[in-house]
C-alpha cells in the first residue's frame, strides 16, 4: 500500500515537471496544440458527463462551449480592466445560465428526443448569434479583445504564459469532473443511465438530478469554450457554436470510449493526431471523419478504451491459464 | 399576396412532410433515427441534376433519382446498420451521422460546392389562374405529388398484407418476429421506401432552391424538427406540423425575414415543453 | 389504524377499465397477499398505489395520509417501497453498488458532491451487512447483469428493502424461480421484513399460504374476498373464480 502511494506521488511529480517544462522543449506550435488538446479534452469530458455517465446524448453541446466563449469575449471587450480569471468565470456563468434556462424543459425528455431537441436549440443559438451582429459581430465574431495576463501585459504576446494558465484551469476541471464520478451523486447519476425508473422508486428525483448534471456539464463546457476563445483571441459563431463543434466531442468520445472516464481524453488525442495527418494529405476532413465514425461504431463499439480493456482481460486470462 | 405566400408555405410544408414521413416510417419500424436521411434527400437532387444533364428529361430524373437513392438506402441498411446493433441506440445514431458526413463529402468531391440550377419542364412553368387568382403551376404540382404519395402510402399501409405487417411491427416488433415473418426483409423494404420518399422530396425541391451542399443542413434540419415536434413515429403529427412549419416559414420570411428559423424552433420548444414526446408522440422507446 | 388503505380505487387504460373500485385495507405489521387470475388487475393495483399511474378515481391512504397520485420518489421517502416482477436493477453496476444506492437513498444522501462515496465508511458497512444478509457478499463485485437469476431476484427484492420502508409491495418476487430458489426467497423475505408491513402479489399458492397472514382475492378488477388463509381456501366464490378460469 505505502509503496503504491509513493509510486503515485513520484508519478504525479514527474508529470507536473514534464508539463511545466514542456513548452520550452517542444516549441510554440506544439505548445498551442497541447493547449487545444487540453481544451477539447475538457469539452469532451463534459459531454461524456451526459452521454457516458447519465445516458443523455446531446447534438447541441456546442451551445455551452460557445456561450462560454461569447461570455468571456464580451466581458473582456466591454468591462475595462477586467482580469482574465473573472472573465473565464463570466464565460462559465453564461453557459450555466443557459443551462438553467433550458433545464426545466430538457430534463423531462431523454433518448432521441433529447438529442434532437439539442440539435434544434444549438442551431437556434447559432442563427441568433449570426443575426445579432451588433452584439456578436455576426459572421466575423468578436476578435481582438483585450487579454490581460496575470503577470504580463497581455496573454496574446505570451503563449507560454497562456499555456500555464490554461493547463492549471483545465487540469482542475478534469480533476473536478473525475471527483464527481466518485461521489454519491456520481453513483446516482450512473443509476439514472442504467435504470431511471428504479432511481425514482428508491426516492431520488430523476429530473432534478439530471438538471444538476446538466448544469455541471454546461459549466465545464463553458470553461473549455472560454479558454478556446482566449487561445484564438476570437469567438465566432462558426468556430464556437457550429454543428461541427457539437459533433466533435461526440466523435472523440465515441472513439475513445463512452463507458470510461478517461476515454474521451484518449479520443481527443487520437482525433487530433488524425486531424493533423488529414490536413497534411487531404482537405476532406468530413470524408475521413465520416469513415472513422462508421468504422468505430461497426468494429469498436466500446471505443478504444473498451478495446484496450477487453485486450487486457484476454491477456490476463491467458497468463492465468499459462500459470495453471 | 397572402394566398401566394400561403401556397409557398404549403408547398414547402408538403416537401417537409415527404422527408419527415420517410424518416418517420423508418423510425417507427426500426427505432432508428436516420441522421443520413437529409443527406439522401440532397443526394437525390444531385442525381436528378445529372440525369437531366444527360437526358434533358426532368420526368426521367423524377423517376430514376429517388429509386437510385432508395437503393443506396437499402445498401446502407444491409451493410452497416444491420451489423451495428452491438453499439446500441446511440451507436446507430452516430453511425448514420457518419454516413451523412461521407455522403456530403463525396457530393462536394463529385459535383463541387457551387449551387446547381435545375430547370422545370415548360409544362410546369408559369402560372395558372383559378377563380381569378394566379397560382404557380410548379407549386401546385408539388402539392399534388405529395398528396399522391401520401395516398399511395395510405393504400400500402392500410390495404395490403405488407402494410399490415409494417403497422404491426411498428406497434410490436418482437411479436411480428415471433410470428415467423422475415422481419429483415420488411426492414429492408421500409428503409427503401423511406429513402425513396426523401429522394422524391430532394428532386422536387431542386428546381425551387437549386442544388447545393448546404441543402441537407437547411431543409434536413427543418424536417428533423418536424418529426420531433410532431412526435417520432407519428405520420399524422408529421403532416400537421409540416404544414404549420411551411406556413410559419413562408410568412416568417415575409414578416420577420431573418428570424424565420427562430420561429420554427420556438414553436418546437413550446410544443415539447408541454408534450415532451411531440404532439402525437407515443412514449419514448 | 390501517397502514395502507385504498378507497374506491379505479383505473382505466383508455376505454379499458381494469380496476372497478378496490377497497383494500392493510393492517400494520401484517403480510398480505393479493392473488387472482391473470388479468385480474393485480399489477395495475400496485402501479396505482405506488405512483406509476395516477388512478382514474379513488384514493390511497398511507398511515392516514392521502397519498393519491404521489410520484414514486415521494412515496419512497415517506416509507413505501416496492420491487418489480421483471428484475429492475442497475445492470452495469455491481451488486455492492446496487445496494449502496438504496442505502444512500435511505440516508437521504442525494446531492452530495463533496465526498468520495467509497470513503463513507458507514454506508459501505451497511451495504456489506445487507449483502451478507442476502448471501450476496461473495458476489459483491459482480455486475448485476452477470448474476444468476436467483441472485438477481434476491438483489431486486433487497433493494426495495434496503431503503428500510415501513411498507413494502413485492410484485411476484418468486416469478420464474425454481422450487429451491423459491424456498430461499421465502426465507429471505421472512428475515428481511421482520417488523415491516408487506403486500405481495403472488401466483405460487405454496408461497402465498406459507407467507401471508391475510389474503385478498382480486377478480376482474374487484375484490372477491379478503380474509385469513383458511377462510380463503374454503371460500366458494374464490373456488368458482379459479375453477371457472381453469375451465376456460
Amino acid at each position: 500500500m505505502k509503496n503504491n502511494l509513493s509510486v503515485k506521488i513520484i508519478l504525479w511529480i514527474a508529470g507536473l515537471i514534464l508539463l511545466t517544462g514542456l513548452p520550452h522543449v517542444i516549441g510554440i506550435y506544439y505548445t498551442n496544440m497541447v493547449v487545444a488538446f487540453a481544451i477539447f479534452s475538457v469539452f469532451a469530458l463534459s459531454l461524456n458527463m451526459l452521454l457516458g455517465f447519465t445516458g443523455l446524448l446531446s447534438f447541441g453541446h456546442a451551445m455551452f462551449f460557445g456561450m462560454g466563449g461569447y461570455g468571456t469575449a464580451l466581458a473582456l471587450t466591454h468591462i475595462p480592466g477586467l482580469a482574465v480569471i473573472p472573465a473565464v468565470g463570466i464565460g462559465a456563468a453564461t453557459a450555466v445560465l443557459l443551462a438553467l434556462i433550458l433545464s426545466p424543459l430538457v430534463v423531462r425528455v431523454s433518448g432521441t428526443a433529447f438529442a434532437m431537441l439539442h440539435l434544434a436549440f444549438g442551431q437556434l443559438l447559432f442563427v441568433v448569434a449570426l443575426k445579432l451582429y451588433k452584439i456578436t459581430g455576426g459572421e466575423d465574431g468578436i476578435g481582438n479583445f483585450p487579454m490581460p495576463g496575470l503577470f504580463t501585459e497581455s496573454l496574446s504576446t505570451s503563449p507560454v504564459h497562456f499555456y500555464y494558465l490554461a493547463m492549471i484551469i483545465l487540469g482542475l476541471c478534469v480533476w473536478l469532473m473525475w471527483f464527481v464520478t466518485k461521489t454519491p451523486f456520481g453513483q446516482i447519476q450512473v443509476g439514472i443511465r442504467d435504470n431511471a425508473r428504479r432511481i425514482d422508486y428508491l426516492g431520488y428525483q430523476v429530473p432534478q438530478t439530471k438538471a444538476v448534471v446538466y448544469v455541471l456539464s454546461a459549466f465545464f463546457a463553458g470553461i473549455a469554450g472560454s479558454l478556446y476563445g482566449l487561445s484564438h483571441n476570437l469567438v465566432s459563431a462558426e468556430g464556437s457554436l457550429g454543428l461541427w463543434m457539437s459533433f466533435y466531442p461526440i466523435i472523440a468520445t465515441m472513439i475513445g470510449g463512452v463507458g470510461s472516464f478517461f476515454g474521451p481524453i484518449l479520443g481527443v488525442a487520437v482525433f487530433q493526431g488524425i486531424d493533423e495527418l488529414i490536413l497534411r494529405y487531404t482537405e476532406s476532413t468530413e470524408l475521413v471523419m465520416g469513415v472513422i465514425l462508421i468504422l468505430v461504431v461497426m468494429f469498436l463499439p466500446a471505443g478504444l478504451m473498451g478495446f484496450i480493456s477487453s485486450l487486457m482481460l484476454r491477456l490476463k486470462s491467458r497468463s492465468c491459464k499459462n500459470q495453471s | 399576396m397572402y394566398i401566394s405566400q400561403a401556397m409557398h408555405g404549403i408547398a414547402y410544408g408538403m416537401i417537409l412532410f415527404l422527408i419527415a414521413s420517410g424518416l418517420n416510417i423508418i423510425f417507427g419500424m426500426m427505432g432508428i433515427l436516420n441522421m443520413a436521411h437529409a443527406a439522401f434527400f440532397m443526394l437525390a437532387g444531385y442525381f436528378c441534376y445529372t440525369v437531366v444533364g444527360i437526358t434533358g428529361n426532368f420526368w426521367l430524373g423524377l423517376l430514376i433519382a429517388p429509386v437510385l437513392t432508395a437503393c443506396l438506402g437499402v445498401l446502407m441498411e444491409r451493410i452497416l446498420i444491420r451489423r451495428s446493433h452491438a453499439a446500441g441506440h446511440f451507436g446507430e445514431l452516430i453511425l448514420t451521422m457518419g454516413v451523412a458526413s461521407v455522403i456530403v463529402a463525396l457530393i462536394k468531391k463529385i459535383w463541387g460546392t457551387e449551387s446547381l440550377p435545375l430547370r422545370v419542364p415548360d409544362i410546369l412553368q408559369g402560372m395558372v389562374s383559378i377563380a381569378g387568382m394566379n397560382y404557380p403551376i410548379y407549386r401546385l404540382f408539388v402539392i399534388g405529388l405529395a398528396l399522391g404519395v401520401l395516398a399511395l402510402m395510405m393504400l400500402l399501409l392500410y390495404r395490403t398484407r405488407l402494410g399490415k405487417i409494417v403497422r404491426a411491427a411498428v406497434s410490436d416488433r418482437d411479436m411480428v418476429n415471433a410470428l415467423g415473418i422475415n422481419i429483415n426483409l420488411v426492414f429492408m423494404f421500409v428503409f427503401g421506401v423511406g429513402t425513396w420518399m426523401a429522394g422524391l422530396a430532394g428532386v422536387v425541391i431542386a428546381p425551387l432552391l437549386t442544388v447545393f451542399p448546404g441543402l441537407a443542413d437547411q431543409v434536413g434540419m427543418d424536417a428533423f424538427i418536424v418529426v420531433v415536434t410532431g412526435g417520432l413515429g407519428s405520420l399524422a403529427g408529421a403532416f400537421i406540423v409540416a404544414i404549420i412549419f411551411g406556413l410559419l416559414n413562408s410568412f416568417g420570411v415575409q414578416f420577420v425575414s431573418q428570424f424565420a428559423p427562430v420561429l420554427m424552433v420556438a414553436f418546437m420548444a413550446l410544443v415539447l415543453a408541454f408534450r415532451p414526446n411531440g404532439l402525437f408522440g407515443a412514449k419514448d422507446r | 389504524m390501517n397502514i395502507l388503505e385504498t378507497r374506491n380505487l379505479q383505473h382505466s387504460f383508455g376505454p379499458l377499465k381494469v380496476l372497478f373500485g378496490v377497497d383494500l385495507q392493510i393492517a400494520q405489521g401484517e403480510r398480505h397477499a393479493v392473488i387472482g387470475p391473470n388479468g385480474a388487475g393485480k399489477t395495475t393495483l400496485f402501479n396505482t398505489i405506488t405512483g406509476t399511474y395516477r388512478p382514474t378515481a379513488g384514493e390511497v391512504f398511507f398511515n392516514g395520509k392521502n397519498i393519491t397520485g404521489f410520484p414514486p420518489y415521494r412515496l419512497a421517502r415517506i416509507g413505501v417501497g416496492r420491487s418489480f416482477q421483471i428484475t429492475s436493477t442497475f445492470a452495469n453496476l455491481t451488486a455492492f453498488q446496487n445496494i449502496r444506492l438504496a442505502i444512500l437513498a435511505k440516508d437521504g444522501i442525494r446531492f452530495n458532491l463533496f465526498r468520495k462515496v467509497d470513503q463513507m465508511k458507514k454506508i459501505s458497512q451497511e451495504t456489506d451487512e445487507m449483502l451478507q444478509r442476502i448471501n450476496l457478499y461473495e458476489d459483491r463485485h459482480t455486475k448485476a447483469s452477470a448474476l444468476s437469476y436467483g441472485k438477481s431476484r434476491a438483489l431486486e427484492i433487497s433493494m426495495a428493502l434496503a431503503t428500510d420502508p415501513e411498507l413494502v409491495l413485492l410484485d411476484e418476487f418468486a416469478a420464474g424461480m425454481s422450487k429451491e430458489e423459491t424456498q430461499d426467497a421465502v426465507a429471505l423475505i421472512r428475515r428481511l421484513t421482520e417488523g415491516k408491513t408487506v403486500v405481495l402479489i403472488e401466483h405460487d399458492m405454496d408461497v402465498v399460504f406459507s407467507l401471508a397472514d391475510r389474503i385478498t382475492v382480486l377478480h376482474y378488477g374487484k375484490i372477491l374476498a379478503t380474509g385469513k388463509p383458511e377462510d380463503i381456501r374454503n371460500n366458494q366464490d374464490v373456488k368458482d373464480a379459479y375453477l371457472g378460469d381453469l375451465e376456460v
